[in-house]
């Protein structure tokens, strides 16, 4: 009998140790202030333009995005800073503000606005602020076709400190089409003295359905002008045929099942709900035999 | 056939759990009342406020709803197989104990998907499973397989009570009100134990009983397939159909040992349940939880061994945040039985009674680590995923419900075993058939 007390003495301590280590909590990270990192990027694109500022903070686990921060934004010139608007950074941490054409944007002396992204602190997070100066750009594509050679002609300008357009000279200029997932460059070249220059146009792209195809030619991360961006449309695509299956096939993934499964089942079902039948036939006979005999 | 007086005896015996009922009784009843009250309270809480109540988020999407869904589904089908067998075999011991799986099968039955109910978001579009549901979809399966196994059970269980149920038709002595007496007339069937009424219902009873032990079997192992079938680290198992019916029949037979336990104690059946019923059961157990640990050493060595990425994370969750966890329910629980029934000094009733009691908790945390972890290892990584939602952790309304199921199953026991003899009592009374030992004589004499 001792030997059993014992038995179950040990075992209750070695069950109250295993459900007192199974509900043991974490600890829990005390509170610090940190100070967020903020990447400011500009994209000017047929004249609207958009500002996307990026709000992290780095830790030793990783880089963690701040969502529902907000940051202001805000252009300056010489004179004046106007106010731009504010964003809330999403789940990616990113807050984007579009600016309309119709926006007056204030310059320096020499033609140039300088962006700045505010996050004034909230909480544990410390302000943040991050600024660059671009001189606002414009790209025009246009087409043309010579003997059976088509081609993609860019040209590129910007506005002086006297709102005089002038042409923008030797930067590159990279050409995209888009695609499902991602823009697929299709050429590059460099702007000449009058800030044109002519990119040969693929052989074969598919389009849309009627053969329309996008392209895109684009400055990218450009000193003085940022990111920018003009984009024209022609139908020299290749038009994309749909094909639609004339009735659905059976798949595992498909909405009709395979007609293995379906036999299978009701193979199954049958042969359970037969028994089942049986067995409340054989109720029904016990009811009907006790009927059948006189009162006992 | 029956022994008359044998079987006035025992309805005599059993005639006061019936009649009344007792103080203690009453309180227990209305303990399980207030506890069921208190998962009401907690699922009005979880419908007018919504999930996030529960511990249940974006990266663990199921918690303990479902770990009481599998484990209530586990014991029904494991009391359906045990009854089922029992049924088939027909030997003596099985008589006083046959009558508590068939109730452990249809109470769990009857449990166990309410536990998928509340872990349901949206209540309202449970009709879609019938209108647009997938044949291909192994929640379909199941949902078939769960109806079909229902009906099953009900016609099983009411082809075992149907001669008790006449019996206490036929007794005159029992004083209960006239409504019970006009239900027993009524679900009697006008049975009076005729050879060929008996004839019928002994064959009927034989060919559900294997019905239902080929149902509990393929209707577990759906459940199972549910995770599977699924690509993620942890369920992504062959083994897993057999593995879950083997985890089913072992924590039922747990679950049953200390059913024979309590109502051995509560209503005096120390002459009908004896050691004898405990070691039979408890020898079941003990090979199931050898089959079991078998099992379950055969997946995770296979994990283990191929180093794959993601069943090495999970591993490394099971055996860092979850280890104490993982011992008591794959090496205390496996343990336990094996020593406490290997040893012959150690098998008395009470001995072999607490083995089933971890045995049935350790199962518990065996389902809640098959469920919880993997979710805590994704297979594919989850967009915006919060540190704070990583880790699962049950509230009070998820524990107050999972109280409230066992309340209920504890008390839906207790009432039907006020309506019906727990035992057997026109199988105890029968007469055991004579061998035909005398036709075999006179031949031998011939020659």
């Amino acid at each position: 009998m001792q030997n059993h007390n014992k038995f179950w003495f040990v075992l209750f301590f070695l069950f109250l140790f295993c459900f007192l280590g199974s509900i043991a909590q974490n600890k829990k990270d005390s509170v610090t202030e940190v100070t967020p990192s903020l990447n400011f990027s500009y994209l000017n694109s047929t004249d609207t333009i958009i500002l996307t500022a990026n709000i992290f903070v780095k830790r030793d686990a990783g880089v963690f995005a701040i969502k529902n921060a907000v940051i202001e934004f805000n252009a300056s010139g010489d004179k004046e800073t106007r106010d731009l608007g504010q964003a809330i950074a999403d789940a990616e941490g990113n807050a984007i503000l579009k600016i309309l054409p119709s926006t007056v944007i204030p310059k320096d002396k020499n033609g140039k606005t300088n962006y700045t992204a505010i996050f004034n602190g909230k909480g544990k997070y410390l302000p943040a602020k991050e600024s660059f100066s671009v001189k606002s750009a414009h790209i025009t594509v246009n087409f043309s076709k010579e003997d059976s050679l088509r081609f993609i002609l860019v040209s590129a300008n910007y506005l002086d400190s006297k709102g005089h357009i002038k042409p923008i000279q030797k930067e590159k200029i990279i050409v995209y089409v888009p695609r499902l997932f991602n823009l697929l460059k299709i050429g590059e070249a460099d702007l000449n003295e009058v800030g044109t220059c002519k990119v040969d146009y693929p052989g074969e792209l598919v389009g849309d359905s009627l053969g329309n195809i996008m392209v895109i030619a684009r400055i990218e991360e450009n000193d003085t002008y940022g990111n920018v961006q003009g984009q024209s449309s022609i139908s020299w695509g290749t038009p994309k045929q749909y094909y639609l299956a004339e009735k659905p096939t059976r798949q595992l993934w498909s909405p009709i099942a395979p007609v293995w499964m379906i036999v299978t089942l009701i193979i199954m079902l049958s042969g359970v709900w037969a028994h089942y039948i049986y067995a409340v036939v054989q109720l029904i006979r016990i009811k009907q035999l006790s009927k059948k005999k006189p009162n006992s | 056939m029956e022994n008359k007086e044998i079987k006035e005896k025992l309805l005599r015996e059993f005639a006061p759990q019936f009649e009344k009922t007792s103080p203690l009784a009453l309180g227990w009843i209305i303990f399980l009342l207030i506890v069921i009250g208190l998962g009401v309270y907690a699922f009005i809480t979880q419908v007018t406020k919504g999930h996030i109540v529960t511990g249940m988020r974006d990266n663990v999407v199921w918690g303990i709803y479902i770990v009481n869904f599998i484990f209530f589904m586990g014991m029904s089908y494991s009391g359906a197989i045990i009854s089922g067998t029992l049924q088939l075999f027909r030997t003596e011991w099985r008589k006083p104990i046959i009558r508590m799986a068939e109730y452990l099968a249809i109470i769990s039955l009857l449990i166990g998907p309410g536990y998928i109910l509340l872990c349901i978001g949206r209540l309202d579009r449970l009709p879609y499973l019938a209108l647009f549901g997938r044949i291909q979809s192994p929640i379909t399966w199941d949902v078939i397989a769960i109806s079909t196994d229902i009906f099953g059970c009900l016609i099983f269980l009411y082809l075992s009570i149907l001669r008790d149920i006449a019996s206490m038709r036929d007794f005159s002595e029992l004083n209960v009100p006239a409504w019970r007496k006009k239900t027993y007339s009524i679900l009697a069937l006008g049975y009076s134990g005729t050879p060929e009424q008996e004839k019928i219902l002994r064959r009927a009873t034989d060919i559900m009983a294997t019905m239902v032990i080929a149902i509990a079997i393929i209707v577990y192992s759906v459940l199972a397939w549910i995770f599977s079938v699924t690509l993620q680290p942890g369920w992504h198992s062959t083994i897993f159909g057999p593995y879950f019916v083997i985890a089913a029949v072992y924590s039922g037979t747990g679950v049953l040992i200390i059913a024979m336990w309590v109502f051995r104690k509560v209503y005096h059946l120390e002459q009908h349940i004896t050691r004898k019923h405990f070691i039979s059961m408890g020898v079941l157990m003990v090979v199931l939880a050898a089959l079991f640990g078998y099992f379950t050493f055969s997946d995770y060595l296979t994990k283990w061994y191929g180093s794959e990425k993601n069943d090495e994370r999970l591993i490394r969750i099971l055996f860092s945040q979850y280890y104490w966890s993982f011992i008591f329910s794959n090496y205390i629980g496996v343990l336990v039985p094996l020593i406490v029934i290997g040893i012959p000094r150690l098998r008395t009733i009470r001995n072999i009674t607490l083995s089933a009691f971890i045995v049935v908790v350790a199962l518990w945390f065996n389902r809640y680590l098959i469920v919880i972890p993997t979710l805590e290892s994704p297979y594919l990584p989850i967009q915006d995923s919060r540190p704070e939602w990583v880790n699962y952790s049950g509230t009070w309304v998820e524990y107050s419900l999972m109280a409230a199921g066992v309340a209920l199953f504890c008390l839906l026991f207790t009432l039907a075993s006020k309506f019906v003899p727990v035992m057997n009592v026109s199988e105890i009374s029968d007469v055991p058939k004579t061998e035909p030992t005398d036709v075999f004589k006179a031949e031998e004499s011939l020659l």
